[in-house]
């Protein structure tokens, strides 16, 4: 019995493969499509739509640029750049800080927002903006080969009933019912009680 | 005989443990945490607020649905976190070469199941080189990092984050790490210049008197008291009376190596003072191997010297005093009160030096005047900028004639002056000096 060699792989797939850009890419093609989601159809936004849009845009790019960076080393204390050197550092620094995905989702959701009710386009654009999130947030920090994958492993159960949620509250929304004043006022409370729960989770740290 | 040159982490002899920078790994300590949200808990965070409310301003539901899983995702943390964390740092190698590489191995205590990342904060010269996160319960995480440029100079800092299970909450700790000592990287020396008059002490270097050394000088007539071993039979059969085989002695000699530090050009790490000390380590090391008693001067608006010394323990306390800056020396304002045990009588001058200090050159021209034969090796690399117009062209060609005439007028005194431009390997520029005997004139 003869084993087989294995079959030489095209350099482009290696590098795509071990390669972070591999996860930027996705982040970076969610974003857009988060936006194009959004914005889509053009006419019943309003005119404040197409500069909201070119904003959302420009937040998706900075997001892509910011992932495709990260690994690029910022001139250390003793390294000498010139000025185009040092002008490249300041805008890679600032490249970094700027929170360009949180300028996306909110790009999004304005869109969004700008539309009459849809409730199940707005579920498909929750979930997409989650997963937006969770590709950006794998992008920048992992940095083993199948680490992406254990990560999304053990958040699966979380985001399955996060889906339940989103599913549950799109029904609801498309109900008829939905839009009388009773029940409103329950929807709302029940918002505002999440939004407390989310902000006592997140603001002790 | 062995390779004097340190191998990083290697104690080298004569070194006091309780000097700075030679303390390589810190005690265990407890760094207290500071904990904050990750950017990915910020942004879910974003997601979540708005969404819910829009929801809330205008009683459309299906945005609290499109928040629904990030604020699932942000109730997935814990709150047990470590208030403080017990960090020690241990430098793999404290003594290293130009270039060579080194990691900071630290062990973490008291993270639990928290993910631990470290992110080494350089300092001066110090390149940090990418290395893998610690995973959860492993107690020790390695950075490595490089140093570029040669000095006693501090790592930097290293910023320990841990990050919980779902990297919703991070903290971080600080800690200062030890001092590393880098020697400058010698050039690539194999020969050696070596003078046509040598004291009479044992060595490597062929002289021309006749002696014990292994290298064939010539026949001569057998006279009582030769041993008989060296009676050459072919030539005695040839001439009908005994012959014996005469050889030349091995003697070694006095280099004293002057470093010319007062000027500086180009970016650290290619200025001239560098070259200079890369030459100087090359030639010490050169002529160490060979037995040599090598001493070492610098000169730096002042002379400061280690007197000659063979051995190991030379080229260690060579490297050591490249990198001091007061300690160590002794020292004097001038070379015209240099002590005997700084230069001794015939000792070969080779001299790394630029040649821009024109109280260098007259030190020059006295210490050939006062029958020491001196060696120059120019390292001066390019030219001052030129500005534009005419005038600056103008004085750029004087300065340029300047430079000739000095060398010139150092030639015509007898001292040979050859460039080097650190690049390439001293053998080259020193070849017109090595292939033969080096004649002393007085």
């Amino acid at each position: 019995m003869s084993a087989e060699w294995p079959q030489a792989q095209p350099a482009w797939r290696v590098l795509w493969r071990h390669s972070v850009l591999r996860l930027a890419a996705v982040a970076g093609l969610l974003g857009a499509g988060c936006v194009a989601w959004a914005a889509a159809p053009a006419g019943p936004a309003g005119p404040a739509a197409p500069l909201i849009t070119a904003l959302a845009a420009v937040c998706v790019a900075g997001g892509i640029g910011q992932l495709g960076t990260a690994r690029v080393a910022l001139p250390g204390p003793g390294s000498y750049p010139g000025a185009a050197g040092r002008l490249a550092g300041w805008a890679l620094l600032r490249l970094r800080q700027l929170p360009w995905a949180e300028g996306t989702v909110l790009g999004a959701l304005a869109l969004e927002l700008l539309h009459p009710a849809r409730p199940w386009h707005t579920a498909v654009l929750g979930a997409a903006l989650t997963g937006y999130l969770l590709a950006t947030h794998l992008a920048e920090s992992t940095t083993v080969r199948g680490e992406a994958t254990a990560v999304l492993r053990g958040q699966a159960p979380v985001l399955v009933a996060g889906l339940g949620l989103l599913v549950l509250a799109a029904g609801s929304a498309a109900l008829p019912l939905a839009g009388s004043a009773a029940a409103g006022v329950w929807l709302r409370v029940a918002a505002a009680v999440a939004a407390v729960l989310a902000c006592g989770l997140a603001l002790p740290v | 005989m062995p390779d004097p040159f340190p191998v990083p982490g290697d104690p080298a002899p004569g070194s006091s443990p309780g000097e700075p920078g030679r303390q390589a790994a810190a005690p265990a300590a407890n760094r207290p945490l500071s904990w904050s949200l990750t950017r990915h808990a910020r942004r879910l965070l974003t997601l979540a607020l708005a969404g819910l409310g829009i929801a809330i301003a205008t009683g459309r539901p299906e945005f609290a649905g499109a928040a629904a899983p990030a604020v699932l995702l942000l109730a997935t943390w814990h709150r047990q976190r470590p208030a403080q964390i017990g960090l020690a740092a241990r430098l793999t190698a404290t003594r290293m070469i130009e270039g060579e590489r080194s990691a900071v191995a630290l062990s973490v205590g008291g993270a639990g199941q928290h993910t631990v990342q470290v992110v080494l904060h350089p300092a001066h010269a110090i390149t940090p080189l990418p290395g893998p996160a610690a995973p959860p319960g492993r107690p020790a995480i390695s950075v490595p990092f490089l140093v570029t440029r040669w000095g006693r100079r501090r790592v930097g800092s290293a910023q320990v984050i841990l990050r919980d299970r779902w990297r919703l909450a991070e903290g971080s700790a600080e800690l200062s790490l030890p001092r590393v000592d880098c020697y400058p990287r010698p050039a690539t020396q194999r020969t050696r210049v070596v003078l046509s008059r040598l004291p009479t002490r044992l060595g490597e270097h062929t002289a021309r008197a006749a002696g014990e050394g292994a290298e064939f000088g010539g026949v001569r007539e057998y006279v009582p008291g030769d041993r008989q071993r060296s009676i050459n039979w072919p030539a005695t059969t040839r001439r009908g009376r005994l012959q014996v085989n005469t050889f030349q002695a091995e003697r070694s000699q006095d280099v004293v190596i002057l470093v010319d530090t007062a000027w500086e050009n180009a970016d650290p790490g290619h200025s001239v003072v560098d070259i200079a000390l890369r030459g100087a380590a090359a030639a010490a090391q050169a002529y160490l191997n060979a037995r040599d008693r090598v001493g070492f001067i610098t000169y730096r608006y002042r002379a400061r010297w280690l007197v000659p010394g063979l051995g190991q323990r030379q080229y260690y306390r060579i490297a050591e005093a490249m990198l001091a800056q007061d300690r160590n020396w002794s020292q004097d304002t001038g070379f015209s009160r240099l002590p005997r045990v700084a230069l001794p009588p015939g000792a070969l001058i080779l001299v790394f030096t630029p040649l821009m200090d024109p109280r260098l050159v007259e030190t020059l021209r006295d210490l050939r005047q006062r029958g020491f034969p001196v060696l120059v090796i120019d390292v001066l690399a390019g030219e001052p900028p030129v500005g534009r117009g005419r005038y600056a062209r103008l004085a750029q060609r004087m300065w340029r004639m300047e430079q000739q005439a000095i060398r010139f007028s150092l030639r015509e005194l007898g001292i040979p002056v050859t460039h080097w431009d650190g690049e390439q390997s001293l053998d080259l520029s020193l070849a017109p000096y090595t292939r033969r005997v080096m004649v002393t004139r007085r």
